[in-house]
């Protein structure tokens, strides 16, 4: 095991996030691509049971500034320290301890949605017996639909299951790019319940988005594509 | 429930490609079409071989053919030609098939969902283990089928079971990596016989000095195992790389 996996053996408990002050800062944060200078000289932090918007028109680099902030993806300059418990995170280890909403994120369509998350709740390291799949696929609005196979599902129940992905393990960091896509007013409703909840058990949420509807559940905003 | 090590992610991601793989046989298809075409071509050639042999030597019209013939019965269609054969057969099932543990990933993008939860060095390992398990089931079934048809020996059955393990940790190795590379630049074709290339050749000449210790008239202890030593080495030495480097092409 190497030394960052024991550090993060010893910090990170997935399934176990205690309540513990946790920051995560972008520091003069910039990315190019193909020397095309999508953001730079970002700044903001958030804390626990903070709300955190991300706004821009498209292209403004919403969506990369939250895969950075993930470690998907590395800055081209500047970067993002997330501090929890007083020790710091590097993009691997980060990983861990977030739940990732995006619609760059996909799950297994020749699996079943129970099998996805069982997937998944097995390398995190979460206990997954049926009362709890139950409960999660509740939550998220897909009850008695986890034995059908995610391909055959409509994209707001693929929206609501990486709900269920990025909940596994009751993740400190929730990172939701465009949150409500796809979904119904109900899904809405949930993903607003969600947010709400996570604030109130201490948890931070860096949402990128042009609702403004989900820009009102911030606590500060960040204005990409205007002069940063 | 605290996080599991990376063997054990490993087995999942491992566990979880079967289950997919048999829902889908994307691989499966792949690998068994290809296998399945080679074959039959090897069979029909055989064939046409078998009957040039039986023909009668009063129907050979001229010196020319006599000679063609001779030549078709006593071919440069050694033992180690057969094996040289064999392998070329395996290595295309494998790229036919293997490349997609990677490619299917890339494509669908579940890669995102891994690399939130999963090391490097575990996927590496759960992808790698898929590939050699599926191409030990491959050879499994095309190298008797492979024998039969051609009359190839098999030479000392111990040495001829270490090359072929041997051979496919190696040719495993080389299929994932390449496959992983090939997925993260988006050009899986071109790009995967260009890389596969260098590596392959090496490879295989290494199988095929393994295939001269193994078909040698008086095999040496020391040969056999300096041949099957360096196809071993060849393969841990490609498996040991691919790990180390896997990481930088996993990560962007």
């Amino acid at each position: 095991m190497s030394l960052a996996e024991r550090q993060v053996n010893e910090v990170v408990k997935p399934g176990q996030c205690p309540p513990v002050p946790c920051t995560l800062a972008a520091v003069d944060l910039g990315r190019v691509f193909g020397g095309r200078e999508v953001f730079s000289h970002i700044a903001f932090q958030v804390g626990s049971g903070q709300v955190h918007v991300v706004t821009g028109p498209n292209g403004s680099g919403k969506s990369t500034l939250l895969r950075i902030a993930a470690g998907l993806l590395s800055p081209s300059a500047g970067r993002v320290d997330v501090v929890w418990n007083g020790r710091s995170l590097d993009g691997v280890d980060r990983r861990e301890c977030l739940g990732y909403v995006a619609p760059d994120l996909t799950l297994y369509r020749e699996l079943t949605g129970a099998e996805n998350l069982r997937f998944f709740a097995r390398l995190r390291g979460v206990a997954m017996d049926r009362p709890a799949l139950v409960h999660i696929l509740s939550e998220v609005g897909l009850k008695g639909r986890g034995r059908d196979l995610v391909g055959t599902y409509s994209s707001g129940m693929r929206q609501r299951l990486k709900y269920a992905f990025a909940l596994l393990g009751s993740p400190v960091i929730l990172l939701l790019d465009e949150p409500t896509a796809n979904l119904d007013a109900e899904g809405i409703a949930m993903v607003e319940r969600l947010v709400a909840a996570h604030r109130m058990q201490g948890g931070l949420t860096v949402i990128g988005t042009n609702e403004p509807r989900e820009v009102g559940w911030g606590d500060a905003v960040t204005c990409l594509g205007v002069g940063n | 429930m605290s996080r599991p090590g990376w063997a054990a992610d490993a087995f999942a991601l491992l566990e979880k490609d079967f289950r997919a793989e048999l829902r889908t046989r994307v691989a499966m298809s792949a690998v068994g079409v290809f296998a399945f075409a080679a074959l039959l071509l090897i069979a029909l050639a055989m064939a046409t071989l078998k009957d040039a042999r039986s023909a009668p030597l009063l129907k050979l019209p001229d010196p020319v053919s006599l000679d063609l013939l001779s030549r078709l019965s006593h071919p440069a269609w050694d033992p180690i030609s057969k094996l040289g054969l064999l392998w070329v057969l395996l290595c295309f099932s494998a790229f036919a098939g293997l490349s997609h543990s990677f490619l299917h990933e890339e494509e669908s993008g579940t890669t995102t969902a891994l690399r939130l939860t999963m090391r490097s060095g575990s996927v590496f390992a759960g992808k790698y283990l898929f590939n050699l398990i599926l191409l030990v089931l491959v050879a499994l079934i095309i190298t008797p089928v492979y024998m039969v048809l051609t009359g190839m020996e098999s030479g000392s059955p111990l040495v001829f079971l270490c090359v072929m393990v041997c051979g496919c940790v190696g040719l495993s190795a080389v299929a994932t990596i390449v496959a992983a590379l090939a997925a993260k630049a988006h050009s899986s074709g071109a790009l995967y016989g260009a890389i596969g290339l260098p590596l392959l050749v090496v490879f295989l000449l290494m199988l095929l000095n393994a295939g001269s210790a193994l078909y040698a008239p008086e095999p040496g202890l020391i040969a056999t195992v300096r041949a099957v030593g360096g196809l071993l080495s060849y393969g841990i030495l490609i498996l040991a790389v691919s790990a180390l480097t896997f990481q930088f092409v996993w990560e962007e």
